[in-house]
């Protein structure tokens, strides 16, 4: 987790799942509280993500995009591209593979 | 309306004539695409009349829509019979497109004058007028939105690709997901589910409710929507079934883009949800699509040929209309109005012997009165029956249109269309035999090129046939294609798990191919979009076995595929069989009764096990499962402990298992009732019947009971197939493991007392030997490799080490998976591979397996416990009790035991600590040679035996005064308390469970010795 001029990175450091949830949540909040507006998050070590990670993600570009911020992902492996583009995230915010 | 009080009987004659004329046209049409310039005058002069009298009615009726609609394809029509218009297949799909329309409209005549028509008019316009531009043929690229009562967002499609997505039949649905509620829940990922979707159909577009998630800030959101637009060729009624979700989560999106939902709203009503506010947005549309009637439009591709020949299916709410009336012969007619007459009369004849009192007379006229009911009913059941050439009509344009979409040369040949079925089973046979179709124009049918490199035609053939065989009509859907790779088949369906390595090396290659009736079983590499292969045929088979229908394949790979059904001529009246429970009756059709079985109260025991948490019952040579019908049905299980049981073996389809009554009565010939519409769902329930004294019996659906029951095909085991002649000799139950890759063994598995999974690494070397913790002590592990030449336990294999307890000290054998356990009838060759620690070898599951010797096996594994140890595999340790007393020289012990494993293992013991043995293989052979030596010290004998058992044996021993005093040890995998005490009440003197050596060999001591002797 890094910060500097508005730019902060979440590297969460397993799947984006409820149970990893509440913990990455409060990072998040942590994050913008700290001013960061442009948001990268690192999927590098991230293999699966859930209903309850889609839901903390959504929020998050919610969050960014009310603030005129802006999130990203990048490094995400070929099932979260798959999931991710499927859904259209890709129109919301920008992500980026392995 | 014009004509409020327009007469219902005219609308309605006007109506089926027009239906009449609609099923023709459609055949005749394709008719005239095939004959081109060289145009058959009658032929197009008949669909001329056709729209020519649709259009006259509807004239008179004020059915504007309709009569504008049948006025184009008139003029269209016209123009071909002038020949001023070649009827290309471009021109006929637009016509056929124009026809279903019709068809539709006059479905729904009512509402027919607000249904837009514009496109199809547009269309035919374009053609009269001659100048079907270019540009028109085109698809119309355009975003629309689609806009579903209470969906959460909008989804932007284009149209072009709604249009595309709709081709070779396929439906479009809006599902609607709860990420929480309907995906976390059920354990699954969202990416799982979309997964799921692409399996059976395509997404055409996905989105989610962003604003539903909230924000940082918000505490976590419990409900976030996603939602999917579908396309699928699964049918309304399918869809439901393979997504799992609330019906009002999934709505049918109308070829005109109305939302149909899926829970069942009346058409009328959902067709008006807040459409209009939405306009659509087609930029520059030669067709403009009038945005107030139909928001979302699609407008027409004058090339696409889509083939909705699954429409009355998909829409619900209006197929039914067009059943409502159906044609009867005249002859027909006028027979039922004799019988009439004839019940009449013997009705007066009744009454009359009634009043006299004349008791002769009254037997003689219920007689005649049954004679006269039994012609009644089969003339009634006759006016049910139609020509399967009405389903078959429908299929002609099917193979047509995708053909055409894929590019392939197809023909359909019709055979036997006027073979007569029961109405019910000829609709319920319509989805099925659609998708079978369409499956073999998809998959079956070979490209032209490809077909033409093989030496075959470059026109494929694909032949539906109906025909009668023995009181059951058969159809037979027969192509010319690529036929069934069994292989792949089998490979696919252990890929997916479905079956084991095992299983499927003991199938042959038909059995494989009916793999393809197990969901989600595909051949295809790449599933392709007009039906995804494995999609349905799973959902096939459950239709048919719906409609009493059975289903076979036959497949030459390059040499085509035939896919038979046999069908009942009706469902109405069935020959059931009525059985009693908890004072109420019940009706079992008789086609899934198997077999009666009744257990003495007595056998009860020896013939039911537990497996599980449910019941099996030992049925020769194989295990049914049990299923008690009042616990099925929810209430407490009937005591029957001292009577005996009725078992009704019932086949489901896809397994069988035995269903537990109070009470079975006659077989009858039922008449079904359909339940009422409150009862409907029960699965359990196939209907109801009104018996003979008026009283109301339930119709059991047995796949629905045992779904109901948690009973389903898997957790069945299944038979072994290749031993089953046997049944003369008891089965074993054996556990299976490998050793080296490839080398099965087997043990019986009373010896075993634990099988665990381990890790090489768990596995200590100390002192020369291998060990493992076990609880607190260290196992002595031995492998086979140790004692006897055989490959090892490999590194990539899974290791499991089976302990066993009954040698004694407890031994570790180190194995590995896979593992299994069965039940077969062993023929044991003592000879071909027999090993110090291997006993020989028997043929399980099609595969040679090494039968284990386990006492031998500690006994070579543990040569510290022993001085010496002789080499023809006899056995060593002794217990020490037994070592104390002086055995008797040279005993003689007949043992009886009909297993030959079982019987080497015993012999073997028994001649290592120097005793003769005399064997026989079951009671009877055992008595016969006590007859020749009654000098026999001691009996052995096994208590289940063909012919006599042990328990037999003793009686007769202890009948003659001869064998008063002889011991007889009983010895048997049985090993409840009242087993034993039933023994014992017989005469045995010592009672062991199969098969402890140290136990054995000390109560054969004591037998022996002098001081036993009473």
């Amino acid at each position: 987790m890094t910060n500097a001029n508005e730019q902060g990175v979440l590297c969460p450091e397993g799947d984006v799942v409820a149970s990893a949830v509440p913990q990455l949540r409060s990072e998040l909040r942590d994050l913008v509280s700290t001013g960061v507006r442009r948001l990268v998050v690192d999927m590098k070590n991230v293999q699966m993500i859930d209903s309850a990670g889609l839901g903390l993600l959504i929020a998050a570009h919610n969050s960014l995009k009310k603030m005129d911020g802006e999130m990203s992902v990048i490094q995400a492996s070929s099932d979260i591209l798959e999931l991710l583009t499927t859904l259209r995230m890709n129109q919301h915010f920008k992500i980026e593979g392995q | 309306m014009s004509k409020p009080t327009v007469d219902d009987e005219l609308v309605q004659e006007y109506l089926a004539e027009s239906r009449e004329h609609l099923t023709t046209i459609e055949a005749d049409l394709l008719q005239i695409e095939d004959d081109g310039a060289a145009i058959d005058e009658q032929l197009v002069n008949r669909v001329f009349r056709a729209a020519h009298s649709i259009k006259g009615g509807a004239g008179f009726f004020d059915f504007v829509k309709i009569r504008e609609l049948a006025h184009k394809a008139e003029n269209v029509l016209d123009m071909v019979r002038c020949r001023e218009l070649v009827p290309n297949s471009e021109i006929v799909s637009i016509l056929l497109l124009a026809f279903d329309k019709l068809r539709e409209m006059l479905a729904d005549y009512r509402q027919s004058n607000s249904i837009d028509i514009s496109e199809f008019v547009g269309a035919l316009t374009n053609i009269t007028t001659a100048n079907l531009a270019a540009d028109q043929k085109q698809a119309v690229n355009g975003q629309v939105s689609l806009a579903v009562p209470n969906a959460a967002k909008i989804i932007q499609v284009a149209a072009f690709d709604l249009a595309q997505a709709r081709r070779g039949g396929r439906s479009i649905y809006l599902v609607e997901y709860d990420l929480f509620h309907d995906i976390h829940r059920a354990s699954k990922t969202p990416l799982d589910v979309l997964r799921g979707l692409m399996k059976f159909g395509s997404i055409l577009e996905s989105g989610l409710d962003l604003d539903s998630a909230g924000t940082l800030e918000d505490e976590a959101s419990s409900r976030l929507l996603m939602e999917v637009l579908y396309a699928t060729p699964l049918e309304a009624d399918l869809i439901n079934e393979v997504l799992a979700l609330p019906p009002e989560q999934v709505k049918l999106i109308e070829k005109n883009g109305q939302a149909i939902n899926l829970a069942g709203a009346p058409a009328g009503q959902v067709a008006s949800v807040n459409l209009p506010a939405l306009p659509v947005t087609l930029p520059a549309s030669p067709v403009t699509a009038p945005a107030a009637a139909v928001p979302v439009s699609v407008a027409p591709i004058p090339a696409a040929s889509t083939a909705e020949t699954a429409e009355a299916s998909s829409r619900p709410s209006v197929a039914p209309a067009a059943e409502a009336t159906i044609r009867l012969n005249v002859e027909l007619l006028d027979s039922l109005m004799t019988l009439a007459g004839e019940l009449v009369l013997s009705r007066n004849q009744l009454s009359e012997a009634v009043s006299s009192d004349d008791s002769t007379g009254i037997r003689a006229a219920a007689h005649r009165l049954s004679l006269v009911t039994s012609e009644v009913q089969s003339a009634v059941a006759l006016t049910r029956m139609q020509p399967v050439g009405t389903l078959f009509a429908k299929f002609p344009r099917l193979v047509r249109d995708l053909g055409r979409d894929l590019g392939k040369q197809v023909q359909l040949k019709i055979e036997g269309g006027d073979v007569e079925i029961d109405k019910t089973i000829l609709e319920g046979l319509s989805d099925p035999l659609t998708h079978m179709i369409r499956n073999s124009v998809d998959h079956g049918v070979e490209m032209p090129e490809v077909r033409t490199a093989a030496g075959k035609p470059a026109m494929g053939t694909i032949t539906l046939r109906a025909s009668h065989q023995t009181g059951q009509v058969v159809i037979e859907i027969i192509d010319d294609g690529k036929g069934l790779p069994a292989d792949k088949i089998g490979a696919s369906s252990l890929a997916k798990g479905m079956i084991t390595r095992e299983q499927l090396d003991a199938m042959s290659d038909r059995d494989k191919i009916m793999l393809i009736f197990l969901p989600g079983v595909s051949t295809a590499e790449k599933v392709s979009n007009v039906s995804g292969r494995g999609v349905g045929m799973d959902v096939v088979k459950t239709n048919l076995d719906k409609l009493g229908g059975k289903i076979d394949i036959d497949s030459v790979v390059g040499q085509g595929t035939s896919f038979r059904i046999k069908l009942p001529l009706t469902l109405a009246i069935i020959p059931s069989l009525l059985v009693s429970n908890g004072g109420q009756r019940f009706a079992l059709p008789q086609v899934s009764v198997g077999e009666l079985i009744r257990i003495p109260a007595e056998q009860q025991a020896e013939r039911i096990d537990r497996a599980g948490d449910g019941e099996v019952l030992l049925l020769r040579d194989r295990l049914v499962p049990l299923l008690h019908l009042s616990e099925a049905l929810g209430g407490a299980r009937t005591a029957m402990s001292d009577r005996a049981m009725n078992v009704v073996l019932v086949n489901t389809g896809s397994f069988e298992y035995g269903l537990v009554v109070d009470d079975l009565h006659d077989t009858v010939e039922i008449v079904v009732k359909p339940l009422g519409r409150h009862l409907q769902s029960l699965g359990d329930y196939a209907g109801a019947t009104i018996l003979g004294d008026g009283q109301v019996a339930i119709i059991l659906d047995v796949g629905g009971v045992a779904a109901r029951a948690g009973l389903t095909a898997d957790t069945i085991t299944r038979p072994t197939g290749t031993e089953e002649e046997a049944t003369e000799s008891q089965s074993q139950s054996l556990l299976l493991f490998h050793n080296g890759p490839g080398e099965q063994c087997a043990v019986p598995i009373e010896l075993v007392t634990r099988v665990e999974r381990i890790r090489p690494e768990q596995v200590e070397h100390l002192g020369g030997r291998r060990t493992m913790q076990y609880g607190e002590a260290s196992l002595p592990l031995v492998a086979l490799n140790d004692v006897a030449s055989m490959g090892q336990v490999g590194e990539g294999q899974q290791w499991v080490v089976i302990v066993f307890e009954r040698t004694g000290r407890p031994l570790g054998l180190l194995a590995a998976e896979p593992l299994d356990m069965i039940e077969s009838y062993v023929a044991l060759d003592p000879v071909t591979l027999r090993q110090p620690g291997i006993a020989g070898s028997a043929i399980l599951n099609t595969r040679t397996t090494l039968m284990l010797d386990i006492f031998e096996l500690a006994g070579l594994a543990r040569p510290n416990s022993t001085e010496t140890h002789t080499s023809a595999g006899s056995v060593q340790p002794v217990a020490e009790t037994a070592m104390d007393i002086p055995p008797a020289p040279t005993a003689t012990v007949l043992v009886a035991e009909d297993s030959d494993f079982f019987r080497g293992q015993i012999c073997r013991l028994i001649e290592g600590v120097g005793h003769q043995v005399l064997a026989a293989s079951d009671g009877q052979e055992a008595w016969e040679l006590l007859q020749q030596h009654p000098d026999v010290n001691a009996v052995a004998t096994d208590l289940e035996m063909p012919r006599l058992d042990g328990l037999g044996l003793t009686r007769l021993i202890r009948a003659d005064g001869r064998f008063g005093q002889l011991p007889v040890i009983a010895l048997s995998s049985l090993a409840g308390e009242e087993e034993i005490a039933r023994a014992l009440a017989e005469g045995v003197t010592e009672y062991q469970v199969k098969l402890d050596q140290d136990d054995f060999l000390a109560s054969i001591e004591r037998a022996l010795s002098p001081t036993a002797a009473r």
